[in-house]
């Protein structure tokens, strides 16, 4: 995948993700709608390609009214993940020549990589994820489950322990995945189904279309600096 | 400016820690009460979770959320409340849950006033225990409601 294509796919999927967040603000009500009514148009341009740049910097100045708005992230990790693609697509777009474009665009991709090697790190040295008991809370008495027959699930010790294993070996692997092309696409395809799962059970919608946001940069990185190819 | 660029600052370099550990979880419940009423007027949970969801609701859900994000966006104000309490996390909780009373099918009196608490979920051995962690002072429903 070019750089300028990963680029444009970049910009698609993350307008998208933000058309799909700002109508779910809209909802909200209030004066504030307005807003995410604007940030909702600014989408639709940078979907459509016209004046990129003065779009870029009206979504970033609604990114940091938002911060300031909510006192940090309102949607956790989704939010974080979202600033960070808007603002690496942002300067790589006003970056004078092709090296600085890289090394921004590269940076979301090995940030991309790592969010899934700290996630994975962080639970196989912690004893409760490594026996399954982690998983098992989750479900037992965590926010997260969207109903309470889900919390049922905390009854399937091997399942959860499984589940959880299978999660953290992904999470740990996958930044071996960049070593193949194809390896890579598997890696991405299960990561997918992996953020369907969490919003299908847990409701964390805003992350699964926010990540897939983030993977153009990951197959145009692999290509860049693995298979030497643009 | 420098507040804001300690609000950014994660966003930029994230530390992706998702599920480091499961810390206890809060419930918010909610009560109204008239101006005089005695300590002991019941509590209700806050947007309690379904018994069952429908996979057709499931699916759409990964379209539109709302309600769920602005329940999980509680959930973060109440562990900020918990962890470096401020006004925002307490006022933003409030206009949640006054918006949500005002939305109720028999619309209360703007003068009945509106208190919350939270209460955390977490795991003692294999049972599940639950403590009160903090109650809010009532307040007007007609100073909430805009």
């Amino acid at each position: 995948m070019s750089l300028d294509s990963a680029l444009r796919a970049t910009e698609i999927l993350l307008a998208l993700a933000f058309i799909q967040q700002s109508a779910e603000f809209m909802r909200r009500g209030g004066r504030e709608s307005a807003i995410f009514a604007l940030r909702l148009m600014a989408c639709v341009a940078l979907l459509s390609g016209v004046l990129t740049g003065a779009v870029l910097i009206v979504l970033v100045a609604i990114s940091l009214w938002m911060l300031q708005r909510f006192q940090g992230p309102y949607n956790g990790g989704s939010d974080r993940m979202s600033l960070l693609i808007l603002f690496c697509l942002t300067l790589a777009h006003f970056m004078p020549n092709l090296f600085w474009q890289e090394v921004i665009f590269g940076y979301l991709a090995f940030q991309l990589t790592l969010s899934y090697f700290i996630s994975g790190r962080v639970k196989i040295v912690n004893p409760e994820w490594r026996s399954g008991r982690a998983l098992r809370d989750v479900f037992a008495f965590s926010a997260y489950p969207v109903s309470e027959e889900l919390r049922g699930l905390a009854k399937y010790p091997q399942v959860l322990w499984l589940s959880s294993w299978a999660v953290i070996l992904f999470e740990l692997f996958f930044p071996l995945a960049l070593l193949n092309h194809w390896a890579l696409i598997g890696a991405l395809c299960v990561g997918a189904g992996f953020h369907l799962s969490n919003a299908l059970f847990f409701g964390l919608n805003r992350f699964l279309w926010i990540w897939i946001a983030a993977y153009p940069s990951l197959l145009w990185f692999q290509a860049r600096i693995f298979e030497g190819g643009f | 400016m420098l507040h804001l660029f300690t609000l950014l600052l994660p966003g930029l370099i994230p530390s992706w820690e998702f599920f480091k550990a499961i810390e206890p979880s809060p419930r918010v419940q909610w009560r109204l009460r008239a101006s005089h009423a005695q300590d002991n007027d019941p509590w209700q949970e806050f947007r309690p979770r379904p018994a069952h969801l429908p996979w057709w609701v499931m699916l759409r859900r990964l379209f539109w959320n709302p309600r769920w994000n602005d329940t999980l966006y509680l959930v973060s104000l109440s562990e900020r409340l918990m962890l470096s309490p401020t006004a925002h996390s307490e006022d933003e909780i409030f206009a949640c849950l006054a918006k949500n009373a005002m939305a109720m099918a028999h619309p209360p009196a703007p003068q009945i006033k509106l208190q919350f608490r939270l209460i955390f979920v977490h795991r003692e051995g294999e049972k599940i225990r639950e403590r009160i962690t903090f109650q809010s002072e009532p307040r007007p429903l007609s100073g909430l409601v805009p």
